[in-house]
């Protein structure tokens, strides 16, 4: 590589920032849980991508965005909220109960229908009670299209944590969302 | 991939696209001789439909990018004697570039502009515009027999459209796209969420020398030529993906 000139490291910054901020945005927005501390996560986030841009150099810009954005969303929890920021592992035992009764249901053709069913505010409501751990892996899957490698990336865990946190997390949402009514 | 020896989490994979061929035999074997999977599967399946459906992608407000502009350039301006100068240098570029983009109201990108951009650049660049436009798309199909013939009329010679849908890249579209002053033909195909972008570019339009670079910020390049045709793939897929994907349109009837 020869000289980088000033210029291209702007259009450089420029190319991989913006055409993903309405994914950081939405990732901010699911981890903080509302759209003014999304933004401010937001803004700082590209602040920092932008102190660090010199240092990014291959990889997806996506991903690489999506993990200061996650960053600067936990530092941001631990201030205004460390309550969010439990641990999921006692949590484990009684999903495997549910997925265990579950497993014993008959037809799976009511169950599938109620799930499609469920509408944009029961979906939302759902995502937003998840722990932060699983909300982030079906968020970065699901809503964003990361694939278990990106995610792992992202999330930092190894991609079998990824692949359990995210069957996890869809248990849960099938589990609120498909039963009857509200 | 490491892979979980649970195989109610293997499906999970498995409609994720994550498996290789070998794995997704065996649990399509499973799902087939085991209820309690094919349920699972079921209702993965359901659940992601149903998420994809009701909470489709916003776009990032608008404030947000002026707000983001305006911390940019306040750091470099507060930046004072401790910064040195490259990294002010870097804000300046970037808000102006910031700046450009908000005050023209579009979502035309200039990468590079200048009497060295190549069509590599050209391509990345028509490929973040689309990104970032409203539609990727002129023409929105997953039909070759409706994206070809789209093109007739528009340029001289409808590009080659082929169905990849079942090698994981489904057509998605078309769009006309600008490279120097001649207008050409960009197919649009989908890897997961990823879009990739294929240009055909007829290879008397315009000449260059330059060396394909395999990536330009961030996005991975591929070019060859096929007759008279110089064909420009580019996308945010790793590497590896888009060498499969230019293989199999490749070898595509």
């Amino acid at each position: 590589m020869g000289r980088v000139s000033t210029n291209e490291d702007g259009t450089r910054f420029q190319a991989l920032v913006l055409p993903y901020l309405a994914d950081a945005y939405a990732l901010a927005g699911w981890l903080a849980g509302n759209r003014t501390d999304a933004e401010d996560i937001v803004q700082e986030a590209c602040l920092r991508a932008f102190q660090g841009f010199g240092a990014f150099a291959n990889g997806s810009p996506r991903a690489w965005l999506l993990t200061i954005v996650r960053n600067t969303a936990y530092s941001w929890l631990g201030k205004n909220r460390s309550s969010d920021l439990l641990l999921v592992d006692d949590l484990v035992s009684v999903e495997q109960k549910q997925a265990a009764r579950r497993g014993c249901g008959g037809s799976v053709t009511p169950e599938t229908e109620l799930i499609a069913k469920a509408d944009a505010i029961r979906l939302e409501a759902a995502i937003a009670e998840l722990p932060l751990s699983f909300r982030e892996t079906l968020v970065l899957r699901d809503l964003q299209g990361l694939d278990y490698r990106e995610i792992a990336e992202v999330t930092r865990v190894p991609v079998g944590t990824v692949m359990s946190r995210l069957a996890r997390a869809r248990q849960r949402l099938v589990a609120a969302v498909a039963t009857n009514g509200r | 991939m490491t892979i979980s020896n649970d195989p109610s989490l293997i499906v999970h994979a498995y409609v994720d696209g994550e498996l290789d061929a070998v794995q997704s035999l065996e649990i399509e074997r499973q799902i087939a001789g085991d209820p309690t999977l094919a349920a699972e599967r079921a209702r993965v399946e359901a659940l992601r439909s149903a998420i994809r459906e009701r909470l489709p992608r916003e776009a990032a407000p608008p404030n947000l990018v002026r707000r983001i502009e305006a911390a940019i350039t306040s750091q470099s301006t507060r930046g004072g004697s401790h910064v040195s100068s490259r990294p002010s240098w870097r804000a300046l570029a970037a808000s102006v570039v910031l700046t450009a983009f908000l005050a023209s109201g579009s979502t035309w990108l200039l990468l590079n502009p200048g009497p060295t951009e190549t069509v590599a650049d050209i391509v990345v660049a028509n490929h973040l515009r689309a990104l970032m436009a409203t539609k990727p798309i002129d023409i929105a199909s997953s039909d070759s027999h409706t994206v070809k013939p789209w093109f007739n009329g528009r340029i001289p010679e409808a590009p080659r459209v082929v169905d990849l849908g079942q090698k994981g890249f489904p057509l998605v579209g078309g769009r006309i796209d600008v490279i120097g002053r001649v207008p050409v033909a960009t197919l649009v195909y989908q890897r997961r969420q990823h879009l990739i972008s294929l240009s055909a570019v007829p290879s008397g339009a315009l000449s260059s020398m330059a060396p394909v670079p395999r990536a330009i910020a961030g996005y991975n390049i591929l070019s060859w030529t096929d007759g008279d045709i110089i064909y420009w793939a580019v996308s945010d897929v790793a590497a590896g993906d888009l060498g499969t994907f230019v293989k199999d349109f490749r070898s595509a009837t």
